[in-house]
């Protein structure tokens, strides 16, 4: 069992009853708190039946995809044997940004790669995800929720929906971007443009993998694979649009540069957790990333 | 409010309306069909047993809720299959979900039609979209998977609270 030292972040979440009472717990017991940074400090969060959601959050590291994909498939095995005895408590999500990497689900088509699978111009891994290549990099956040979908809705579309719920709620709210989706094309676009991307595997209703969001990524790696199998629509990113909206030209450089990226990540990561909490009715714990680097978990 | 969004822009992309609680899972998987003389375990695969062999695939209704099939990874002639465990995965909507075996034995065939056209699972999961024939070790593992009445009653309550 893991054991850590932890900070409780709760965030106000008001009844969200989309996701139906499963019997597991009782929305309408829930009351309004105020959001708190301590959960000391409020007696009230104890009462509430918000599922708790463990958060290893990395969100300015840039991580090997190997070792990431290592830390879920460890967790997914560990949470699957706390599913057999039903003391399956709390959900995880992983927030991080990745090395340059290409990466295949199970279906992945060669056909969707402007290279030769042999000698790829970056890691290339085969991974157990649904869905086609796409690219990671720095710049670009990810967020590896392994969730347990019988605490929310036993529906793989639903789940698919929510996450894309949560990016377009940040896309909107937070930096006044229109997003959608795409009927048919899993994964949320402003415009013509793929802003983030959605792959998932699921064992006995746990999930993980996840969604990838551009936020200040470089681009030309996309160029190199046909990304997600889709021909005929690009890949963007929220600082190029900001700054298109903004009338900047993509080459107009400000020697502060890398401030704003990171100013940019800031705000984005601070957004996704705060959606993904709404949208998913959790209360995050984030826990010490030291656990998933000791051998002994 | 944010509720209201919520529902709007999802109802918008699913073309719903919006008077009902949105859900995704089309209205079809009340009619799912559930064969008698099959066994079914509670992660939706089904198992015809004849004689010594069993062949396993996933039920109407599992199909039903995944969507389309675009994939479907199965394992090897001579390997083996552990009752609850998974064998394979089935590839939809960008997500790749297990596949788990309803009882224990050695895998004698496999359907390699699968893999050019895994849309039989879809059009016909009892029949051209089985997935796997095994020799059951324990025999007596059948005795616990249930039946069809069972198993429409279980579908049918699974729904229902999600």
């Amino acid at each position: 069992m893991i054991v850590a030292s932890y900070s409780c972040l709760s965030y106000l979440i008001p009844p969200w009853p989309i996701r139906s009472n499963s019997g597991r717990r009782n929305t309408s017991r829930r009351a309004a708190v105020s959001q708190i940074t301590s959960a000391e400090s409020n007696p009230l969060v104890q009462q509430t039946n918000i599922r708790r959601c463990n958060c290893y959050d990395m969100y300015k590291e840039v991580i090997p995809f190997s070792e990431a994909w290592s830390w879920q498939k460890s967790i997914v095995e560990k949470r699957k044997t706390l599913i057999d005895i039903n003391e399956d408590c709390s959900d995880t999500l992983i927030v991080l940004q990745h090395q340059p990497v290409y990466t295949l689900g199970t279906a992945s088509s060669e056909n969707n790669l402007n290279f030769d699978i042999k000698d790829p111009p970056l890691p290339l891994y085969q991974t157990e995800r649904g869905g086609e290549v796409t690219y990671h990099g720095p710049g670009q956040l990810l967020l590896y929720p392994i969730m347990n979908l019988r605490f929310q809705k036993m529906d793989l579309h639903w789940y698919m929906r929510a996450l894309e719920e949560v990016v377009i709620r940040v896309l909107s709210s937070t930096f006044s971007l229109k997003a959608s989706r795409v009927d048919g094309l899993t994964g949320v676009w402003v415009g013509d443009k793929k802003l983030a991307a959605i792959g998932i595997r699921v064992s006995k209703w746990l999930t993980y993998h996840g969604l990838a969001l551009n936020v200040s990524t470089d681009l030309s790696p996309f160029s190199r694979i046909i990304p997600c199998g889709i021909k005929d629509r690009g890949v963007g990113s929220i600082k190029e649009l900001l700054r298109e909206s903004n009338g900047l030209s993509s080459t107009s450089g400000y020697h502060d540069d890398n401030d704003d990226d990171g100013k940019l990540i800031d705000i984005a990561h601070e957004s996704l957790l705060k959606e993904f909490c709404e949208v998913f009715q959790l209360e995050l714990c984030h826990q010490s990333v030291s656990i998933l680097r000791s051998p002994d978990k | 409010m944010a509720l209201r969004i919520w529902a709007s822009s999802t109802a918008n992309a699913l073309k719903l309306s919006t008077a009902t609680r949105p859900h995704f899972s089309p209205l079809s998987r009340c009619f799912s069909s559930v064969l008698d003389g099959f066994k079914y375990a509670n992660s939706h695969e089904w198992v015809k047993h004849e004689r010594s062999l069993a062949t396993i695939g996933i039920t109407d209704h599992a199909q039903d809720h995944l969507g389309e099939v675009v994939f479907v990874d199965l394992p090897e002639t001579g390997g083996s299959v552990t009752k609850a465990t998974g064998f394979g995965a089935v590839e939809s909507v960008k997500a790749t979900s297990d596949i788990n075996s309803p009882i224990s034995g050695e895998i004698v065939e496999v359907n390699s039609k699968l893999s050019e056209t895994p849309g039989l699972i879809n059009s016909s999961p009892y029949e051209d979209g089985w997935m796997i024939k095994v020799k059951p070790s324990n025999p007596s593992e059948l005795e616990s998977l249930m039946g069809a009445k069972e198993y429409t009653k279980f579908c049918e309550e699974e729904d229902a609270a999600h």
